[in-house]
């Protein structure tokens, strides 16, 4: 049983990363219908930036703030200077701009801060013992900051789609983009700050994850592997749904400890090979995913 | 006499190489309504798309006189026109009454929208009892009056409205008409109508557009047209 | 066989000045006179004598060269599917990558030549491309980029944890007697990098051409056909699943041979070296930024990206490069479509034209048919 519960927390305290990152994912589709396979590198960037002050003195909460700005300025600019005079002509140019992102950014990082790994501060400092003690299964107190985190992120998103104005256009350009800009919502802006929002809100995740999931550290290749898992959490979700995000993230992240766990008699970890599986399964049975709208490409 | 609301110069637009509107003209006076006829493929939801900003046009088009250029939909709004568009004009994923707000966003006076969803769920009480509802769980009926009490939201000085009759029952269409009318004569709103069901569209108008292949072959006051024997045979069928 | 180069003949597709137009129309050339098989001569000769001065060259010079040409069949593999029938792929890493495990397991574990090892890398490979072109049935797009993506990401995994067969995270190491010339080609073991180079020009000569003639014929209309309109194409007969999945297989399979090359031009295998995503990623770059749907694009491109980041490693430690890349692409895409080969044959168009002497027929030129693809219809549904 504590092992048992001890694999669910890890799962769900990786869970609601990878739910963090499908989110900036979705929030990116629900507008402009594609996946900015560069996401991960703007949080990468963001937290470069991050790291860098807090070498310089800073208080890691205090580089945050620096981090969201830079994070939302970088992806709206993106938006609204590359993806954006491309996007009308086809889907493929819009994907070869954000590899193209991707590899820049990447780029960009190691050549302003150079390749070795970085020691990134914890947000919340931890010790041996600041665990709650469940059924004899430790629960860490940086796991329960994590799924805090998330909450909060959710809670934020929903809020801000609910009660304003500004989510009101945002949920009207996802339904029915022509039928918004009737409306007089200026469509070209809601697509931008939905970048933006996205690049924001990635890096806060990335300032969380960095130091809690393996390698421990900052390093160029880090990012990666959380937009493929973010990926794959937000397409079982359905893309287009924050539901479906939140419950695609919670479900891979306990799913992957689930198998990785008791399946390690077979050696060494599967996960992206699950994630392979998970990708092919979905969209080949339920494009929609689990929560998603049904409006995805078949023939 | 002032310049009319909306005026277009010339007007040409399509769909990559494909030119449907040729060279077209057509004005709309302030409180007045004009109809559009035509056949099938004779470019109608053309011309309304373009002049809504939904479709690149060349050509001139005047708002109050002063040109505009390269427009999008959200500043032909800004402009005081707002379009009815063909099918269902609605956002399905949202409940009847974001639709409303949705259709509000240019405007700043909280009290006066609120006001004005207040009106429309009179105009529609349909509505009014749904208003919770997503748009899309609406019978075609439903979401064409919500079509159009967004399209209000909105407070266009033009309401575009392209064959807003489609696929639905005559008693609605009936209904649906008599709303603009009384819309018009209240609150001043000018029409320009799109229809296929040109005798009620007729009986409204004041002015009258033909549209044959993307061109305007007559254009003038539709007390004439109906005089006109021919034209009432092709296009009114009675 | 068609000839192995009609350069010119992308001036036709592009055709922005119609004869008459300006004040000087572009020399217009006709197909099958004495001038035009003269352009082809000569240009057969540069090609030739290209290939010929980088068999003279010092061994890593040519082994730069050498990679740069298996670079270029893997993307003129990419082309194929993702080039004419928009089969977007980030993944074709993982062929590179089973190709190159496909020779390296059978010459390591059981004792093939490194020449016949090819063919079965190449059956295998297509053997995944058609299992990977099967949920391109169902998926576009967006949606079909992912799957390759995870196609992409999941191999290096799968190689590692088939450690018996591939040397898992160790890798595995092809000794170098291993890979020693067959003894009818003359070349010795100490000339194995020479011979390397020859195999692998003569490799991406019959790609070239063999893909060429497929392009230019019946089955490459039929391709361009599912790209623009899947819709019109099935309602003109052409089977979209046979196209979708036979061409899948073959990119799969040429990007396969590719992969073979790469395992006895490098000799040792790591799979979390060579055959990452990234890899797939840059053969994508390299096509688009080469020339999709061009014939000389993949060539170009498969000099970029081994020659691009081998000049400019000096410039901010070889990550610098990479954001090179990212410029070079972005500016492709927003300044030329159709890559560099296309631009090219855009400027050339301006001067020369070459033009079929009865105007019957396509033809899949060297630098591109784009231009001459009539636009997609706007979509009819519309209205009006």
């Amino acid at each position: 049983m504590d092992i048992f519960l001890t694999r669910l927390f890890a799962g769900m305290t990786a869970g609601s990363i990878y739910a963090m990152i499908a989110l900036t994912l979705v929030i990116v589709f629900r507008s402009s219908a594609t996946i900015n396979f560069a996401q991960g590198e703007f949080a990468l960037f963001t937290t470069y930036v991050s790291w860098w002050l807090t070498e310089r003195g800073w208080n890691i909460w205090v580089t945050l703030i620096p981090a969201v700005v830079i994070g939302f300025v970088l992806c709206a600019a993106a938006e609204r200077f590359l993806v954006r005079p491309v996007r009308r002509r086809d889907e493929a140019a819009v994907l070869i701009v954000g590899l193209a992102l991707f590899t820049g950014l990447n780029g960009l990082s190691g050549t302003i801060w150079g390749s070795a790994d970085k020691v990134y501060p914890r947000l919340v400092p931890v010790s041996v013992d600041s665990f709650l003690e469940i059924a004899g299964a430790r629960l860490f107190y940086d796991s329960l900051f994590v799924m805090g985190a998330l909450v909060a992120i959710v809670g934020g998103i929903t809020l801000l789609m609910s009660r304003t104005n500004l989510g009101l256009q945002m949920r009207a350009v996802a339904t029915n983009q022509e039928s918004a800009g009737l409306c007089g919502i200026k469509v070209g802006r809601v697509f931008m700050i939905s970048w933006g929002l996205a690049g924001a809100i990635g890096a806060v995740a990335a300032a969380i994850l960095v130091p809690i999931l393996p390698p421990g550290q900052l390093g160029l290749p880090g990012m990666f592997h959380m937009l493929i898992f973010g990926t794959v959490a937000a397409i079982l979700g359905g893309l287009d749904s924050i539901k479906g995000a939140v419950v695609g993230g919670l479900s891979l992240g306990v799913g992957l400890a689930m198998i990785n766990g008791y399946g390690s008699a077979l050696g060494g970890s599967i996960s992206l090979t699950v994630a392979l599986v998970v990708v092919v399964a979905v969209l080949g049975l339920r494009p929609s995913g689990l929560f998603g709208s049904k409006r995805l490409e078949r023939v | 006499m002032s310049a009319p609301l909306l005026q277009a110069k010339g007007l040409s637009a399509g769909y990559g190489q494909a030119m449907v509107l040729r060279d077209v003209d057509v004005e709309v006076a302030p409180g007045q309504v004009a109809v559009v006829l035509g056949a099938n493929g004779a470019g109608k939801t053309t011309l309304m798309r373009a002049l809504a900003g939904l479709l690149p046009f060349s050509g001139e088009l005047l708002i109050d006189g002063q040109a505009v250029r390269n427009s999008r939909p959200d500043k032909m709004v800004g402009h005081g026109v707002s379009l009815v568009p063909q099918g269902r004009g609605t956002m399905s994923a949202l409940s009847v009454v974001d639709n409303l707000r949705a259709g509000a966003v240019s405007r700043r006076d909280r009290a006066g929208v609120e006001e004005d969803i207040e009106r429309w769920f009179t105009t529609f009480p349909r509505l009014a009892e749904r208003h919770e509802q997503p748009a899309g769980t609406l019978s075609g009926g439903e979401q064409q009056m919500l079509a159009i009490a967004r399209a209000l939201m909105s407070r266009p000085r033009l309401l575009l409205c392209d064959e807003i009759s489609l696929g639905l029952a005559p008693r609605i269409v009936q209904e649906l008409f008599e709303t603009i009318a009384q819309i018009n004569a209240e609150m001043g709103t000018a029409l320009l109508l799109v229809e296929q069901n040109a005798a009620l569209a007729m009986k409204i108008a004041s002015s009258v557009y033909l549209l044959e292949v993307g061109e305007v072959v007559e254009s003038g006051d539709a007390r004439d047209f109906e005089q006109s024997e021919s034209i009432r045979r092709v296009y009114l069928g009675y | 066989m068609s000839t192995l180069i009609d350069k010119t003949s992308a001036a036709r597709p592009s055709g922005e000045a119609p004869e008459g137009s300006g004040r000087r129309g572009p020399l217009v050339i006709l197909r099958g006179t004495g001038r035009y098989r003269g352009i082809v001569a000569v240009c057969l000769v540069l090609a030739a004598g290209f290939v010929a001065w980088g068999g003279t060259l010092q061994p890593f010079e040519q082994g730069q060269l050498t990679r740069a040409a298996i670079f270029a069949i893997a993307i003129l593999g990419l082309n194929f599917t993702t080039g004419y029938v928009g089969l977007l792929s980030v993944g074709h890493s993982a062929f590179l990558g089973l190709g190159a495990y496909t020779t390296g397991v059978l010459v390591v574990s059981y004792n093939q030549t490194a020449l016949s090892t090819i063919p079965v890398a190449m059956a295998i490979c297509f053997v995944l491309g058609l299992l990977v072109g099967i949920p391109a049935l169902r998926i576009r797009g967006l949606y079909l980029a992912i799957v390759t993506l995870a196609l992409g990401v999941a191999f290096p995994e799968i190689v590692a944890r088939l450690g018996d067969l591939t040397g898992g995270a160790e890798g595995l190491t092809i000794r170098r007697t291993l890979l020693r010339p067959p003894e009818w080609s003359g070349f010795t073991l100490g000339e194995k990098d020479q011979w390397l180079y020859w195999l692998t020009i003569v490799c991406l000569v019959l790609a070239f051409v063999v893909l060429r003639n497929v392009i230019t014929g019946r089955y490459g209309m039929a391709m361009n056909a599912v790209r623009q309109n899947e819709i019109a194409a099935a309602a003109s007969g052409v089977n979209i699943a046979t196209v979708k999945i036979f061409s899948f297989a073959v990119s799969g399979a040429i990007t396969g041979l590719a992969g073979s090359l790469f395992a006895m031009y490098i000799g040792s295998l790591f799979a979390e070296g060579s055959f990452t995503v990234l890899a797939g990623i840059t053969l994508l770059i390299g096509l688009v930024v080469g020339g999709e749907r061009t014939m000389l694009g993949p060539i170009l491109g498969g000099l970029i990206v081994v020659f691009l980041p081998y000049y400019t490693s000096d410039l901010g430690g070889g990550q610098f490069s990479a954001v090179l890349f990212a410029i070079v692409l972005i500016a492709v895409v927003f300044v030329a479509p159709d890559g560099i080969a296309g631009g090219l044959g855009r400027v050339i168009a301006k001067f020369v034209r070459i033009e079929a002497r009865r105007p019957e027929g396509r033809d899949g030129g060297l630098l591109g048919t784009r231009a001459s693809d009539p636009e997609p219809a706007a979509d009819p549904g519309a209205g009006r």
